[in-house]
């Protein structure tokens, strides 16, 4: 088998192992949810073609190491029933990361699910400069880390203050963890900055007189993070997204800035380097449209 | 007569909330008790406070203590 063959067997999900004539299966995972007959099917083919034994990867994937080369196309055949696909690997949009989201997490503030189905649909396993990873966090508590991706969401909350029943008691100010909310010099009005709001809503939750307000509930973008040799992390672009839609058009407006100005093997972040965020923002608001 | 006072200002989450919850069971509906605590505590004190249908009637602070009235619902 040459380099080459290896190469596509890669990006399919079959990573060569250290031991001669072993590889590892990817399989295609969502957001870290998989039904039991899945489970069931996996576990059979993990005994059935490797040695019995499954590895959880880091980002919420589920490998079957150690089958033989000439047993890649029968585990494929045998999980496809059960609806599990086999994953990819190599310059590939890869697994879709997603927390509970709000349904199951009291925390939560979007269906993180939701939104990692849809991104998986329609961009999972598609060809990309570089290793391309998504992330999406049910709210700012972010378990999924959503700056350590190349494009990462997080459910966020943006207040609004509202005048008449505030007693400018001070709490929303003692509790904001980033004193983003300021007294205005009159004393008549509080400002809140946009910059260093981290949309945890904890402003809303312990204001008495129910002055601090949603604004808006929904999606914050991040961009460019990564973790690797040289870890860097994401950096927020554009306003607090509406909806679902709009984070999933964000999302492809950032892989498309990739794929037009990503040299091969160069991570997003190492691009954005190069273009700079506010170039990555002009196009994806151009993209995007108006709000 | 001033409202029955609560000092919570040497407990940590979860007591904090608890001892309030105490607190309010000492006194009848829409009676108000006075909590003192530090400022650590506002948060999940007040919003569980909400949740329970209670209401945060005043806010004063002494430094870095805040004051709140409290009124029981029910």
């Amino acid at each position: 088998m040459s380099e080459a063959d290896y190469k596509e067997l890669k990006k399919g999900g079959m990573m060569r192992q250290a031991e001669a004539g072993l590889f590892a299966v990817r399989l295609h995972v969502v957001g870290g949810r998989l039904a039991t007959p899945q489970l069931r099917a996996i576990r059979e083919a993990a005994d059935r073609f490797g040695r019995g034994e499954i590895h959880l990867t880091t980002r919420q994937g589920v490998e079957i190491p150690h089958v033989p080369q000439d047993a890649l196309a029968a585990v494929k055949e045998f999980l496809a029933p059960s609806g599990v696909g086999v994953g990819v690997c190599g310059p590939t949009v890869r697994t879709v990361t997603a927390c509970q989201g709000c349904r199951v997490c009291p925390s939560g503030v979007i269906e993180s699910p939701e939104l990692a189905k849809a991104v998986d649909r329609e961009l999972y396993g598609k060809p990309v400069p570089h290793k391309f990873k998504v992330g999406i966090s049910g709210c700012v508590n972010n378990c999924m880390k959503a700056e350590e991706n190349d494009a990462g969401i997080k459910g966020w909350i943006e207040p609004r203050w509202e005048a008449p029943a505030c007693t400018f008691c001070g709490v929303c100010q003692a509790v904001c963890p980033t004193k983003a909310i300021a007294t205005s010099g009159d004393g008549r009005a509080l400002i809140i900055d946009p910059m260093p709001c981290i949309g945890c809503g904890d402003c809303i939750t312990s204001c008495p007189t129910g002055s601090m307000r949603e604004k808006i509930r929904g999606y914050r973008v991040f961009a460019g993070g990564k973790f690797g040799r040289r870890p860097s992390l994401g950096k927020r672009i554009l306003e607090v997204l509406r909806t679902k839609e709009e984070a999933m058009a964000a999302i492809l407006a950032v892989l498309d800035f990739f794929r037009e100005h990503g040299k091969p093997r160069e991570r997003f972040g190492d691009t954005l380097q190069g273009t700079g965020f506010p170039a990555l923002e002009a196009f994806v608001k151009e993209r995007m449209g108006p709000p | 007569m001033t409202p029955p006072l609560l000092d919570i200002t040497g407990d940590v989450c979860p007591m904090t909330f608890v001892k309030v919850k105490m607190g309010l069971q000492g006194i009848p509906p829409q009676e108000t008790l006075t909590v003192r605590l530090k400022e650590e505590a506002l948060k999940n004190v007040i919003s569980s406070l909400k949740t329970e249908g209670h209401r945060v009637t005043n806010v004063s602070r002494e430094g870095g203590i805040f004051l709140l009235e409290v009124t029981k619902g029910g």
